[in-house]
């Protein structure tokens, strides 16, 4: 899967879950910085968002422990093949 | 219907409460290292062999457990409960008591719960229906035993992911708590000799050793709809022992 195929992904998933809290979407870029405050999004929502990137593209970058990761960009290139 | 997902069904609490939850409805999924009389039973019971499920496995093989909820969820349909009663014991002290089995109870006993409530967090958080999980621990784990001291640092740690998962999932609709029992007739209290139990009798105000239908009853209730509002407690169930 392509980092842009990942980055969809990713703005879908976020999606699904801003439209369970009742908040309205956010659209995403790269450089758009994940758990700074300033997606409406908490480290639960993260894990789902985690969750479903590793069931779509069969890896597991955090599969010997955790790596950084600070915006959206480099949350997908952990995923993109 | 509802798919339970119990580890170590085929003796003691875990197969009375696979027996109680098959017939109160649900569907049951369990495993063990080698079946039973009682997975027999369920497996061949025209009444219970559709809602149940059994795979056997080494519940120390830690890497195995998302495979076997997998299956487990291919076969029962979405997670909505998993009980983690799966549990060994071995009495010593522990100045001599072998590090090999220290290992080998805080793995099956905690370890193994730790990874088997992750994969089931992670179904929780895909599906976001809610749920439950409990955990079987241990009065032990609360109050200690001379002899036990591996088997009561894996509950007390048991008790602690009771804790903290019921923070984690609560936003989610899950709930997590842990059934504490107190000496319960089983093979497990096995481990224990006459003297100690006839003592823990005398100690206990409600006269009597524990039943795995003690325990039962409680999981009924945790898992029921009337129970989604209590969250991260260590229940006693122990005929006032530890009061």
């Amino acid at each position: 899967m392509s980092k842009e195929e990942v980055l969809l992904r990713i703005q879908a998933v976020l999606d699904q879950v801003l439209d369970a809290k009742g908040i309205p979407r956010v659209k995403l870029s790269e450089d758009v910085a994940v758990m700074d405050g300033t997606l409406p999004i908490d480290s639960l929502d993260l894990a789902q968002i985690v969750i479903e990137l590793q069931s779509v593209t069969g890896r597991d970058p955090f599969r010997n422990g955790f790596v950084e990761f600070r915006t959206v960009g480099e949350l997908a290139r952990l995923f993109a093949a | 219907m509802k798919h339970v997902v119990i580890t170590g069904g085929s003796r003691g609490i875990g197969a009375a409460a696979v027996r109680a939850l098959l017939e109160e409805g649900y569907f049951v999924s369990t495993c063990s290292r080698a079946p039973t009389e009682h997975i027999r039973c369920f497996e061949t019971d025209p009444a219970l062999r559709e809602r149940f499920y059994y795979q056997p496995f080494d519940l120390a093989r830690i890497e195995e457990y998302e495979r076997f909820l997998d299956a487990c969820v291919a076969r029962g349909g979405p997670l909505y409960g998993l009980v983690n009663n799966a549990g060994i014991a071995q009495a010593g002290v522990l100045a001599t008591f072998p590090l090999v089995d220290c290992e080998r109870i805080v793995r099956v006993n905690l370890i193994g719960p730790l990874a088997l409530s992750r994969a089931a967090a992670r179904h929780f958080l895909r599906h976001r229906r809610g749920g439950r999980i409990i955990n079987i621990s241990s009065i032990i784990g609360s109050r200690g035993y001379t002899g036990l001291s591996a088997y009561s640092a894996s509950k007390a740690g048991l008790d602690g992911l009771t804790r903290s998962l019921a923070r984690e999932l609560g936003r989610i609709g899950v709930t997590v708590n842990s059934i504490a029992p107190g000496y319960v007739r089983t093979d497990m209290s096995a481990a224990l000799s006459q003297e100690d139990l006839q003592q823990i009798v005398r100690r206990t105000p409600l006269g009597r050793l524990g039943e795995a239908a003690d325990t039962v009853a409680l999981l009924k209730f945790l898992l029921s709809e009337g129970a989604g509002f209590i969250t991260g407690q260590v229940i006693f169930v122990d005929g006032g022992l530890s009061c």
